[in-house]
C-alpha cells in the first residue's frame, strides 16, 4: 500500500475544533503524512499535548493520546518513554504551552535527550483562551492583555532548542507541508530529542507575527552548505532576524535517556546485592 | 517477666552515635527483639547535637519511651542536655572529663575516658565509639563475639587494618567497663530466638517494599525528609531494571509517573508537602484520566517551606482534598510496617485506576525500626484491568458499566486505541463537557472509592486497641497512634478505660468500624500533630460528632503523658457530669 493511501487509517474520525483557516490544519496533514510514510502501526504511537488549540490534536489522529495538563506534555512524554522505550512518542504543543507555562521542562527533557519528537506550533498567541500575548509574540504588540505594549521581548524557540542540548532542530511552516513533513520524518528517525518549530498562523487572533505572506516573502531554505553539526552555526541561521531559514539547523548523535539507563542499569548490575533476597538480607 | 529497656546514646554529630544505636540495634533485631528508635537531627550540615534512642523488648513496641533506662552521653552538652530524660534508678555511662550535675541523685554513674582511650590506646579519636560500643556490650551483656561479628560484617570492605583497629577498640572499653562497672548494674540482653527481625528505616522500607511490589519507575525531587528514598532507589532499583530519574521539579516528577503509569508501569513518586502542594493539578489529573499512581508524602513542619527537618501531620486534608474539582483519591496512612503498606497501596491504586497518597512523617521516615521479615514477601494482590486487544475499534476507556471501573489499555495493545485526557470525557475518552456526561462520570469515579470501601483488600485495616468497654475513645492516625498505644496502656494502669481506633486508610475512611466506635463511646478524643485538628475537622464533617482535639506542633511526636493529661481530664469530666446529676458541687 503507498503512503497516500494508509493516510486515512491514522485519522480518528473526530473533526478538528480549530477556526476555519488556522495553520494547523497544514502541521495536523503533514504530521499524519509522515506517519503514514514511515508506515507507523497506530498502536505503538503514543501522542501526547498539553492544553491549547495545538495539544486538541491527538482527538483528531488514531493513536494512543494523552490530553494532559498545560505545559505538562514533555514530562508525560518523559514517563511514557521511560516505562515502555518501544513507543514512537511525539508531543505537539503550542507557544504558550511549551515556552510559558511549560518553560521549565523544556530544557530538562532535550538535555536528557529523550527520543521523542516535539513539534512546537508557533502561532505567537494564546488562541484558545482568544487572543493574549505569548512569549514569542513581538510584532503584534497590542493583544488584550498588552492594550499599551508588551512587557518582555519575544523568545526564538529553535535557538533555544539548540541551546538546550536538542540533538535535532528544525524549523518549519505550516504552509510548506511536504517540507514540514520531511522535517518530521527525519526529526521522528533520529534517535534522540527531536525538536521542530513550526511557524503557523492563527486566523483568529494573530495575523500579524506570523503574517503568511510576510514569511513566504522573507523565507529561505537552510543553505545546503549548512554544517549541521556545527552548533554556533545552527545557533546563528536560528537566530538570524533579517531572515526565516526553514530546515534543519542542527542534528548531532549522543546517547539518550534509555542509553543512559541501560548503563546505569549495568552499572548496578555490576554492584553487590542485586537480588530483592540481597536487599532484604541488608537489614537482617 | 517480660524485658523492656530504653537506651539513649547522645553526642556532637560526627562521633559516630548512630553507629553505637545501629550496632545495639541491629543485635538486638537478630535476637528477635522488637524495636523502635527515635533521632534527632541538627539542623547543621556538619556538627550539632544529635541523639538516638532504642527501646527494646521482647513484646510489640508502639513508642520509643518517655524516661530511659541507660543514658549514654559523649560530651558536656549531651549530659547537660539529656540527663533529665534519665530515670531515678538509671544507669549513666559518661565521658569522664564531663562535670555531672551538682544535685544528689540516685542513679548509677560510670565515667570513662572514652577520649583518652582511643586518642592514646587505639591512636585515633575516630575509634572512640566503637570503644563505647566496647563498654556497652559489657553494661548491657551483649555476647562480645556478636558484636565482632557485625562489626566484621559492617567494616569488611574497608580493609584488615579498620577491622583490627576496632576489635583492639572494641576490646578496650570492655576491658575498663569490666574493671568499673558493677556486676548488679548490668542489664540482661535476652537471649536469641531464631526469628530475626529486620530493622530498617521508614523511608527504606518504603523503598524496599514498593521494589517488592514491583514498582521500576521512581520520579522525584529531593526534598527533606524523603529524600533517602530516591537515594536508596537510585542505588538498588537499577540492579533489577528499574529506572529512577530526578527531575527538575516535582511537578515533572508526578508528570512522569503519569506517562510511566499510563505506559503500564508500576511508578511513584516520593515528596514532602511543598511537593505535593506543587503536584496537585495533576494528582486532579491522574483522578480524571483514571491513571493509578502511587505519591508518598512525608510530612514536615508548617507551610510553605516551615520546618523542614520537624515532623508534622498537617498535610491530611491537602491529601484527602488538595485539587480543583472533585477529584477523588486514596490515602493510606500506615502507622508502622511501611514495608507491606506500600504494596497495599499499589494494589489499591492499580485496581481502582486511582491515584494513592502515602502519608507518613519525618518521624516515621527516619525512625529505625524492627519489621518481620515476611513483609517483605508480599507479592502483589491485585492488578491493573487491562483489555487484552481482542476487541475492535473504538475502544471505550471510561465505560459506563455496573463496575466503576473500567478496562484500561496500555499503550502498544492492538485495536484499542483511544485517548486519555484531563477534560471532562465521554466514554471513547473525546472531551465531552455537557451535564450529562460531568455527571455520570463524577458519579463513576466516587464510586470507585465506595467500592474500595467494601473490597476485602482494605478490610481490617484500623488497628484497635484498649478497652472495648471503654466511654473514652481516642481516633488518631499514623505515627501518633504509638504514642496513643502507649498512653491508653498506661492509662488503664491507672483505672482509667480507654479505648482507640487508628484507621490506616483516611480515603475513604473506613465508614462502618468508625460509626460502630462513635456509637460504642461518650467522648471521643482525636490526637495529631498540627494546628487546627485537621483530622478532627474531617470526622466532625463526616460523622457530625462532638471531638476533643489534642493537637501539637512542637516538630516533635506526641508523648504519652500529653495525651494522658487529656485522658485525665476528660475521665474528670464524665465523673462530674454523673455527679452533678445527683447536685453535688464542684
Amino acid at each position: 500500500m503507498e503512503a497516500q493511501d494508509r493516510f486515512c487509517e491514522y485519522l480518528s474520525g473526530v473533526s478538528p475544533v480549530w477556526c476555519p483557516g488556522c495553520g494547523y490544519y497544514g502541521i495536523l496533514a503533514a504530521l499524519v503524512e509522515a506517519f503514514a510514510e514511515l508506515n507507523l502501526p497506530t498502536k505503538e504511537l503514543a501522542l501526547i499535548s498539553g492544553i491549547g488549540c495545538a495539544s486538541r490534536l491527538p482527538y483528531f489522529v488514531k493513536t494512543y493520546g494523552f490530553h494532559g495538563i498545560h505545559g505538562r506534555a514533555l514530562p508525560i512524554a518523559q514517563g511514557v518513554k521511560t516505562a515502555n522505550p518501544d513507543l514512537t512518542v511525539v508531543v505537539v504543543g503550542g507557544d504558550g504551552d511549551g515556552l510559558a507555562i511549560g518553560g521549565g521542562h523544556f530544557p530538562h527533557v532535550a538535555r536528557n535527550n529523550v527520543d521523542l519528537t516535539y513539534l512546537l506550533f508557533n502561532n505567537a498567541i494564546y488562541g484558545m483562551t482568544k487572543g493574549q500575548f505569548s512569549p514569542t509574540t513581538s510584532l503584534f504588540s497590542t493583544t488584550k492583555t498588552s492594550p499599551f505594549g508588551l512587557p518582555g521581548d519575544a523568545i526564538n524557540p529553535a535557538a533555544l532548542a539548540i541551546m538546550y542540548g536538542a540533538s535535532y532542530v528544525a524549523r518549519g511552516f505550516s504552509v510548506k507541508k511536504e517540507h514540514l513533513r520531511d522535517l518530521i520524518i527525519q526529526g521522528m528517525r533520529h534517535p534522540g530529542f527531536s525538536f521542530i518549530e513550526i511557524l503557523t498562523s492563527c486566523s483568529s487572533f494573530n495575523t500579524i507575527d506570523m503574517n503568511v505572506a510576510r514569511i513566504i516573502k522573507d523565507q529561505t531554505l537552510v543553505d545546503k552548505d549548512h554544517d549541521t553539526e556545527d552548533r554556533m552555526a545552527a545557533l546563528r541561521l536560528a537566530s538570524d532576524e533579517k531572515q526565516i531559514h526553514l530546515g534543519v539547523y542542527y542534528q548531532s548523535r549522543r546517547p539518550s535517556l534509555e542509553d543512559k539507563f541501560k548503563e546505569m542499569q549495568r552499572l548496578a548490575q555490576a554492584k553487590r546485592e542485586t537480588s530483592l533476597d540481597a536487599l532484604v538480607k541488608r537489614y537482617l | 517477666m517480660s524485658y523492656d529497656f530504653t537506651l539513649r546514646v547522645a553526642g556532637e554529630s560526627g562521633e559516630g552515635v548512630i553507629t553505637i544505636g545501629e550496632t545495639v540495634g541491629r543485635l538486638a533485631a537478630r535476637e528477635g527483639l522488637n524495636l523502635i528508635t527515635f533521632r534527632t537531627f541538627p539542623a547543621e550540615i556538619k556538627g550539632g547535637p544529635c541523639m538516638i534512642q532504642l527501646r527494646l523488648s521482647d513484646q510489640k513496641v508502639a513508642y520509643h519511651g518517655e524516661k530511659v533506662d541507660c543514658l549514654v552521653t559523649l560530651n558536656q552538652a549531651a549530659l547537660d542536655e539529656n540527663i533529665a530524660d534519665l530515670r531515678e534508678d538509671g544507669v549513666l555511662l559518661c565521658e569522664a572529663e564531663c562535670e555531672l550535675p551538682a544535685e544528689p541523685s540516685s542513679r548509677t554513674v560510670y565515667q570513662l575516658p572514652f577520649d583518652r582511650l582511643a586518642v592514646r590506646e587505639i591512636g585515633s579519636r575516630i575509634s572512640k565509639n566503637i570503644v563505647v560500643l566496647g563498654a556497652l556490650a559489657h553494661l548491657l551483656k551483649i555476647p562480645k563475639k556478636r558484636i565482632e561479628e557485625f562489626l566484621t560484617e559492617r567494616f569488611a570492605r574497608k580493609g584488615q587494618a579498620i577491622l583490627e583497629h576496632n576489635r583492639k577498640a572494641l576490646e578496650t572499653g570492655t576491658r575498663v567497663a569490666e574493671a568499673k562497672v558493677s556486676p548488679k548494674n548490668a542489664f540482661r540482653f535476652p537471649k536469641g530466638t531464631d526469628q530475626a527481625r529486620m530493622l530498617i528505616t521508614g523511608n527504606e522500607a518504603i523503598a524496599l517494599g514498593a521494589t517488592v511490589a514491583g514498582m521500576r519507575y521512581f520520579f522525584g525531587y529531593p526534598i527533606t525528609p524523603a529524600s533517602e528514598i530516591m537515594e536508596w532507589l537510585a542505588a538498588h532499583l537499577p540492579k533489577l531494571g528499574g529506572k529512577v530519574l530526578q527531575t527538575e521539579d516535582e511537578i515533572s516528577a508526578i508528570c512522569g509517573v503519569a506517562g510511566a503509569s499510563w505506559a503500564g508501569g508500576r511508578a511513584m513518586t516520593a515528596t514532602s508537602g511543598p511537593g505535593v502542594s506543587l503536584m496537585s493539578e495533576t494528582i486532579g489529573l491522574l483522578s480524571i484520566a483514571e491513571i493509578p499512581a502511587v505519591i508518598v508524602d512525608s510530612q514536615r513542619g508548617g507551610p510553605s517551606t516551615g520546618m523542614p527537618t520537624k515532623t508534622e501531620q498537617s498535610d491530611l486534608l491537602l491529601a484527602v482534598y488538595g485539587s480543583h474539582g472533585d477529584a477523588p483519591r486514596l490515602v493510606i496512612a500506615p502507622i508502622e510496617e511501611c514495608l507491606s503498606m506500600i504494596g497495599l497501596a499499589f494494589d489499591l491504586a492499580e485496581k481502582y485506576q486511582l491515584p494513592a497518597i502515602f502519608l507518613v512523617d519525618q518521624a516515621l521516615s527516619a525512625r529505625l525500626e524492627t519489621v518481620d521479615p515476611a513483609a517483605a514477601k508480599r507479592a502483589p494482590a491485585a492488578a491493573r484491568l487491562c483489555a487484552d486487544g481482542g476487541g475492535v475499534n473504538n475502544f471505550a476507556r471510561y465505560r459506563l458499566g455496573e463496575s466503576a471501573v473500567s478496562p484500561a489499555a496500555i499503550p502498544g495493545t492492538p485495536r484499542c486505541e483511544h485517548m486519555v485526557t484531563g477534560m471532562e470525557h465521554d466514554e471513547l475518552g473525546n472531551f465531552a463537557c455537557d451535564d450529562e456526561t460531568h455527571t455520570a462520570m463524577t458519579v463513576k469515579r466516587f464510586r470507585k472509592l465506595a467500592a474500595v470501601e467494601s473490597d476485602p483488600l482494605s478490610r481490617g485495616l484500623s488497628s484497635q486497641f484498649g478497652d472495648s468497654n471503654a466511654d473514652i475513645g481516642i481516633v488518631t492516625w499514623g505515627s501518633s497512634a504509638g504514642p496513643v498505644e502507649e498512653a491508653v496502656k498506661v492509662a488503664e494502669q491507672q483505672g482509667i478505660a480507654v479505648r482507640a481506633i487508628v484507621p490506616k486508610i483516611l480515603n475513604p475512611l473506613p465508614h462502618e468500624e468508625l460509626r460502630r466506635f462513635f456509637q460504642s463511646v461518650k467522648k471521643v478524643i482525636v490526637p495529631e500533630l498540627n494546628f487546627v485538628g485537621q483530622f478532627a475537622s474531617l470526622l466532625r464533617s463526616t460523622y457530625r460528632i462532638p471531638t476533643i482535639s489534642l493537637t501539637k506542633i512542637k516538630g516533635v511526636p506526641l508523648e504519652p503523658s500529653e495525651i494522658l493529661s487529656v485522658i485525665g481530664e476528660t475521665a474528670a469530666s464524665l465523673s462530674v457530669r454523673r455527679t452533678s446529676r445527683y447536685g453535688s458541687a464542684r
